[in-house]
């Protein structure tokens, strides 16, 4: 059980991004992805979600070679992700923003979402009050039915990954969701990803503050242009060598 | 107030509308045959109005799809004298079926190509009207289609059941929306990835929309043919497709009832207005002053919940990116 990509490759204009890379998300389970900018994070989220194909390489969702699946598809399987550019329609309100969330489980037929039967609207009032008890949770606002666009960027980031939890996943892929997020909110999402790893969901976590990272992580993968430089625990990934000269710019961070 | 009880507000409002024109028609009967002309109208304009309003997708080929459904109806019924009953279902079939054939690779495209796109479905058919012969009469059309059956000659039944269906679309509409498939067609308008990243299938989503949308057009050519009695190649023409775009961006893409009140005041205007050119002038002026001063249309005029603009909008756009090449998803 868990979600891999194995042996990805990927090269945008003979630009290559990615270079033989592996790696395995496991149930129950934070990952910590750290890199400087441009070392190819966001890229591996494209190539594990469908977004991006890679050249070379396969990726497997519990067994299953979902490499070709496209995006929707692999989302409907359990893969959920947020992205580091938050994703959202602006002026649609907090709870239809939460409330997306749940449509890969939820969805309602053609017919059914056309005639109102009392099954259906019983479904929408519960997870109406799931969404709500989200927006609780992740403080984003107290008025449910405020414009998306009225929070701050910090609480549109905590509003997807919110968002994402809604979708019930099996891998949640989490795109620098801290960044931008002040103190009080970040605990609070170190919260909700500690709770999601609680529940059996494998987490992808990217992030560039290393000692929110490490804090939170099980397991800790560092890349450098396009290639995984070290795995391990977190506490010897923010040590080792190569981490510490091309990320951290030759500074040792306390972890 | 939820967003449930908002939609139903609409219904609601419509019904009376309906109740308020039947009894001005007790009084001064054409009225009937106006509205079921706006009825008819409304048939073609709702559905647009959910695919173009809510999902972001415009068509320049309702009036191509209605002109499908009305030929269908008037070979079906005086070519091979079956009922009109009979030639119902193939009326909207047909083009909902070619409309879903040719879906999947034109709904991909930016909206001005897909708007010429779907506009150059309105060429290719009525210049396959005019030059099919015998079966759809050339350039003459078609003659002695006959009236409905539950219908005849009588206007006010005309308009009852045109204003039957209108009202059933405007629930199914308002359910719709109200659901999370609601929802999703509302994250493909935002954005295509956005949704795909939702679990939503766009291309399967915004297809079946398309044949549904087409297939309403064609309901309303149906209504048509057997209310008029004859069809004609411009009858149901280009001009008429860009018209019920007209009426769905004048009354309010985003509302149930803007593509009603869109169809309503551009059959009462084509009425009352003496020749084309003042018609056009009307409808050109007319369009410029709503797009500059409610670009949603008429519909919100009426206040809404969320007027201002926030800040973070513009925070989320001055955040410093890297350069990040363009088509890159980050
Ligand atoms: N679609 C694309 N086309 C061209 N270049 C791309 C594309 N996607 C990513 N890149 C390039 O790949 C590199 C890695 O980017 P990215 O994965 O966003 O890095 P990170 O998330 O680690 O900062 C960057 O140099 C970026 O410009
Ligand atoms: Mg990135």
């Amino acid at each position: 059980m868990s979600l891999e990509a194995h042996n990805i490759s990927i090269a945008f204009g003979g630009l290559k991004v990615l270079k033989d890379v592996s790696v395995a998300v496991q149930p129950g389970v934070i990952t910590g992805l750290v890199g400087p900018n441009g070392a190819g994070k966001t890229t591996l989220f494209n190539c594990l979600t469908g977004v991006a194909q890679p050249q070379q390489g396969v990726v497997r969702l519990d067994g299953e070679d979902i490499s070709v699946y496209p995006l929707y598809r692999r989302i409907q399987l359990g893969v959920s992700r947020t992205f580091q550019t938050p994703r959202l329609d602006l002026d649609a309100s907090v709870l239809d923003a939460v409330m997306m969330g749940f449509y890969s489980r939820n969805k309602p037929s053609l017919f059914g979402a056309a005639v109102s039967l009392p099954s259906r609207r019983r479904l929408e009032r519960q997870l109406r009050a799931q969404a709500e008890r989200l927006i609780l949770q992740f403080e984003l606002t107290a008025d449910p039915y405020q414009r998306s666009g009225a929070l701050s960027l910090g609480r549109l980031r905590l509003l997807e990954v919110a968002r994402a939890i809604a979708s019930s996943p099996k891998y949640l892929l989490l795109d620098e969701p801290a960044a931008g997020v002040d103190e009080h909110d970040r605990a609070l999402l170190a919260k909700a990803i500690r709770r999601a790893a609680g529940d059996e969901i494998g987490v992808l976590l990217v992030e560039h503050n290393v000692g929110f990272i490490a804090e939170l992580s099980d397991h800790m993968v560092a890349m450098v242009r396009g290639e995984i430089v070290a795995a391990g625990k977190p506490h010897d990934v923010v040590r080792d060598e190569q981490v510490v000269t091309a990320y951290l710019g030759g500074h040792r961070v306390a972890a | 107030m939820t967003g449930y009880s908002k939609w139903l507000g609409s219904v609601g409002l419509l019904i009376a509308a309906i109740a308020g024109v039947t009894l001005l028609g007790e009084f001064r009967p054409s009225v009937y045959s106006t509205s079921t002309t706006i009825g008819i109208f409304a048939l073609l304009a709702l559905p647009l109005g959910l695919l173009y309003g809510q999902g972001g997708t415009v068509s320049l080929a309702q009036g191509a799809f209605a002109a499908i459904g009305a030929y269908t109806t008037a070979i079906i019924t005086t070519r091979f004298g079956l009922s009109p009953l009979t030639s119902l279902l193939p009326a909207v079939v047909l083009p909902a079926l070619i409309a879903f054939i040719i879906a999947k690779p034109i709904l991909r495209l930016p909206e001005l190509s897909l708007a010429l796109v779907t506009l150059s479905i309105g060429t290719v058919v009525e210049v396959a009207l005019q030059r099919g012969g015998d079966l759809t009469g050339s350039f003459n059309g078609i003659n002695g289609i006959p009236a409905l059956p539950f219908v005849g000659t009588s206007r006010i039944r005309a308009h009852f059941v045109v204003w039957t269906v209108v009202v059933l679309l405007v629930i199914g509409y308002v359910n719709y929306m109200s659901s999370l498939r609601g929802r999703a067609l509302n994250a493909i308008r935002t954005d295509h990835l956005l949704a795909q990243a939702m679990g939503v299938n766009v291309a399967l989503d915004l297809s079946l929309l398309f044949a549904i949308t087409a297939g309403l057009a064609g309901l309303g050519g149906w209504f048509y043919a057997h209310t008029l009695g004859y069809v004609a190649p411009d009858s149901l023409s280009i001009a008429l497709s860009a018209n019920v775009l007209f009426m769905v961006v004048l009354g309010g893409r985003k509302s149930v009832l803007g593509p009603i009140i869109g169809a309503a005041i551009f059959t009462l205007a084509s009425d009352f207005l003496p020749g084309t050119e003042s018609q056009g002038m009307f409808f050109g002026g007319i369009l410029i002053l709503v797009l500059l001063f409610s670009p949603d249309g008429l519909m919100t005029l009426v206040p809404r919940r969320w007027r201002q603009r926030s800040t973070s909008v513009a925070a989320l756009s001055a955040k410093p990116n890297p350069v990040v090449p363009s088509g890159a998803v980050q």
